[in-house]
């Protein structure tokens, strides 16, 4: 207008004309023309809760439906990681003093003892004690052997003969002949550890009953063999001392090994390896035993305590519980390591069509119910109502309680269980909707235009159909929507519970149910928040659109 | 109340009647409804409100015939008891164009709901909320297939032409009208089966002044384009002289008086009747009203009184009128009062 006042004179001649047209009061061009359904439309969107929630809904089923087809695990996929576990498996100490062996009857003391660490540190060849004269030799670097007239009494040695297990004790005089032929091979240094140590640092033991009589016979070649008790034996490069027939019957060496575990025994082949390792200083060890398991080793150095602490690595399956949200896991993962996102999303395609289903059942029944009863009136809807008050007088939460702790003694397949649940529910809550049907109707049967169905002679079918039903709409659908709220409450309740659905299939309610304890609830906050988040929101949902779609139905409202 | 076989030979300028036959279309012959009272431990009928309790009249073709009495005297039940819109009745005849409404099979009262039809007092509550205006006013006749399913629309139109509203109505809800295009609707409802009796519940009392000119206009030329015949209840006694040709005044159930429009106006003969018609008021400040005041109130259908129902506050009442229901005689030519003052 204000353009066509300072603009030429035959424009705004076109211009008061297209305003004419525009202003014109022509009913038919004033009335904008909208089908029933657009108008319910256009009234629902411009209330701005109803189109919130209906925001809400949508994002809900996405999430729910398309999610789970998004996601790329499924709802009962587990997750585990495998984890290297250190568990003590033995010990080893060097001997770094000498230690003292006495003869089976000789009297070799402390008090002697400590003469003797005198005199072989003084260089001494003999010493007294208590008025006895002991003589010492030293028939190899590590061993001193004491004489008391020519009878041999003890020995002192930083080498330990100890017995393999299963084989029988050995005499003192083999264990002379022993760490001396060791002692003696060792310090000519042509011992060389037996287990190959690889350049990565590793010691490679390949386990089992091995070739011992080809072993045998190889030290026996290398000349690596003395004789004690009449007998001859031979010995290898780690101290192993074999007898003819090449069973170890002694292990000749300053590192003693015993095993954390008072039950464990261990072989022979994994011995030497330890021990090899650590002469070679060598951390790791790789051992295959003779049931063909592989079996890593870390020796570690305890410089206090001067023990080398053997830890086996074991590898083994541990579920990712409780994750943390993490790139892969968005949500984290719940108590069983299921990833929680996508637990969440087959939750709400599961809390989401139960609700749909028991208010579709419980609306059909009801309808039905309420609507022959408020129609026909009379006897029927006497005996409809009376149904009905049974209904409202039975305690629905006992009775599911009960029917699911039966369908848990029957041991029910969950996915049957599930259908039972929705008929369950559906079946007691139909009567609420079908008080209000008839109540609906009731009142809509004494108005007038109801009169004027009947005389114009409209078939009774097409009365409740296009007359009455409508008219029962706005109510019918406020109070599906909010019981379908509350069916998802009912059914989260529930599962909860344990009594609604069951693993594996995934629901709101169970998911919370995960949260059993304070532990849980304080420190795994993604497992019960979200799928909280989602309740709420679904029911908040459906109460707004609800709410909306009662508005936009009622034709008086003018907003 | 006897029944009579009272019948309005109407010889006035409307529509006469040709000789020898009577063009009678509804006859209705001491009709009965009583509605049961229920009560007690089970339900059991304690009583009966008896809301009709023998009417007698015959309405000729093309006629209109005024119902009017004071509230709860059962002019509304009349005209529904008559359509069989109030369950089945209690006794007596209804002949619609000869045959008895109350027997007809469920087929034949389909096809005869048609023919007869029935506007309502209120407006606001007769027509369906959820229907736009087109489907209010074609869904019947779509339901009896008056008019060929291409057609409907167009018939549709021209009834609601007829009736004064715009075709553009046609998609809008009835909460977007207001009372008086609203029974506009209710008038186009009722014509579009092409109906030949139209029971008028009082179909202005809830409209103001000048609309309801507008409407009785309305149905006056629609009587007179197709012939219609009304049955026009109403307590306006002026609506119903400017409209009918006939009048029945009604008191508890039963009919006190009735005959012409002119004569009952001019001639009261019923103690009620003049009671009734005392009460119109007179358009002139200065006139003085000889109002005659009844005493008490109506009593209750529920126990009407015994003898003539009126006796309780009639000004006149004898002994007799106690004891005995005064039968129905024609005192002038057409007028019929049931009265024992005009006993001979």
């Amino acid at each position: 207008m204000s353009d066509s006042k300072n603009g030429m004179p035959a424009e705004k001649n076109d211009q008061s004309r297209d305003d004419a047209q525009e202003y014109s009061l022509n009913d038919d061009r004033r009335v904008k023309v909208l089908s029933p359904g657009a108008l319910i439309a256009k009234r629902f969107f411009r209330n701005r809760l109803a189109v919130v929630g209906l925001v809400i809904l949508v994002v809900m089923f996405v999430f729910s439906f398309i999610g789970g087809l998004v996601s790329p695990y499924g709802q009962d996929q587990t997750f585990s990681t495998m984890t290297k576990l250190n568990t003590q498996y033995a010990g080893i100490t060097e001997t770094t003093s000498l230690r003292y062996s006495a003869a089976p009857d000789a009297d070799f003391g402390a008090l002697v003892q400590s003469s003797a660490n005198t005199a072989i540190s003084s260089g001494a060849t003999s010493f007294e004690r208590s008025g006895v004269t002991y003589t010492i030799e030293q028939p190899a670097p590590d061993l001193y052997v004491f004489r008391q007239g020519g009878e041999v009494v003890a020995y002192a040695s930083t080498e330990v003969v100890s017995v393999p297990s299963g084989a029988s004790a050995l005499s003192f005089d083999f264990q002379i002949a022993a760490i001396t032929a060791v002692s003696n091979a060792t310090a000519a240094g042509d011992a060389a550890p037996a287990p190959e140590v690889t350049e990565e640092g590793v010691v490679v033991v390949e386990g089992g009953e091995e070739n011992a009589a080809e072993e045998a016979a190889e030290a026996q070649a290398a000349g690596n063999t003395f004789e004690a008790d009449g007998q001859t034996y031979s010995f290898d490069e780690s101290g192993n001392v074999m007898d003819a027939s090449g069973a170890t019957v002694a292990m000749v060496s300053p590192f003693v090994i015993s095993a954390s575990d008072g039950n464990t025994v261990i072989p022979d082949d994994l011995r030497e390896a330890l021990l090899t390792a650590v002469s070679a200083d060598v951390s790791d060890v790789a051992y295959t035993d003779a049931s063909g398991a592989e079996h890593t080793y870390t020796i570690s150095y305890d410089a206090y305590s001067k023990v080398y602490n053997v830890t086996e690595t074991t590898e083994n399956l541990v579920y990712d519980r409780y994750a943390s949200p993490s790139a892969e896991h968005w949500l984290g993962t719940d108590g069983n390591g299921m990833d929680m996102l996508t637990r969440l999303m087959y939750g709400g395609r599961v809390s989401l069509i139960i609700g749909f289903i028991v208010v579709f059942i419980a609306a059909g029944l009801g309808v039905i119910m309420g609507g022959i009863s408020g129609y026909f009136g009379g006897w029927v809807d006497n005996l409809i109502m009376r149904i009905v008050d049974i209904f409202y007088c039975l305690p629905s939460m006992p009775i599911i309680i009960i029917l699911g702790s039966a369908m848990d003694a029957m041991r029910l397949d969950p996915w049957i269980r599930m259908i039972y649940l929705m008929l369950i529910l559906g079946f007691l809550s139909w009567p609420s909707i079908a008080r209000l049907v008839r109540g609906q109707i009731l009142s809509l049967r004494e108005q007038e235009f109801m009169l004027a169905t009947e005389a114009t002679g409209i078939s009774i079918p097409h009365r409740i159909v296009r007359h009455l039903i409508p008219n029962v709409m706005p109510q019918l659908i406020v109070s599906c929507t909010m019981s379908l709220g509350s069916t998802i409450i009912t059914e989260a309740t529930l599962s909860f519970l344990g009594l609604g659905v069951k693993f594996p299939f995934a629901s709101w309610g169970n998911i919370i149910s995960d949260v059993n304890n304070a532990f849980v609830m304080t420190n795994y906050w993604f497992i019960w928040i979200p799928a909280g988040i989602c309740l709420l929101l679904a029911v908040l949902g459906f109460n707004f659109v609800g709410d909306g779609l009662r508005d936009a139905f009622d034709p008086k409202m003018n907003r | 109340m006897a029944s009579t076989n009272a019948t309005v030979d109407v010889t006035s300028t409307k529509a006469p009647a040709a000789p020898g036959t009577e063009d009678i279309i509804l006859e209705v012959n001491d009709l009965k409804k009583y509605f049961p009272i229920k009560g007690g431990m089970f339900n059991r009928v304690v009583g009966q409100v008896k809301a009709v309790d023998g009417v007698s009249f015959k309405l000729r073709r093309g006629h209109t015939m005024g119902l009017v009495g004071e509230s709860g005297c059962g002019k509304s039940t009349t005209g529904r008891t008559i359509l069989r819109l109030a369950g089945e009745k209690t006794g007596g005849d209804v002949l619609f164009n000869g045959r008895e409404v109350y027997s007809l099979s469920a087929k034949e009262l389909h096809d005869v709901r048609t023919k007869m039809q029935i506007i309502f007092q209120d407006p606001y509550s007769s027509l369906s909320p959820r229907l736009p205006i087109s489907e209010i006013v074609g869904e019947a006749v779509r339901e009896h297939n008056l008019v060929p399913k291409d057609e409907l629309d167009d018939y549709i139109d021209r009834v609601m032409e007829e009736c004064g509203l715009q075709p553009f109505h046609k998609m809008r809800y009835p909460h977007e009208f207001s009372g008086g295009q609203r029974q506009r609707i209710c008038i186009a409802r009722a014509l579009a089966l092409n109906p030949e009796f139209i029971v008028c519940d009082e179909p202005v009392s809830a409209l103001d002044v000048s609309i309801q000119a507008q409407i009785i206009n309305l149905l006056h030329d629609l009587q007179e384009e197709r012939g219609l015949t009304y049955l026009f209840i109403s307590h306006d006694l002026s609506v119903v002289e400017h409209i009918s040709d006939a009048v029945g005044v009604m008191y508890l159930g039963g009919m006190v008086e009735y005959g012409y429009t002119a004569d009952i106006f001019k001639n009261p003969l019923h103690p009620y009747t003049k009671a009734l018609f005392s009460a119109i008021p007179i358009p002139d400040p200065k006139a003085k009203q000889n109002r005659i005041v009844l005493e008490g109130s109506i009593p209750s259908p529920a126990n009407p009184p015994k003898g003539c129902k009126f006796h309780t506050r009639c000004p006149f009442a004898k002994d007799c009128c106690k004891e005995i229901a005064p039968e129905q005689r024609e005192l002038e030519p057409g007028h019929f009062v049931s009265c024992h003052l005009y006993d001979k």
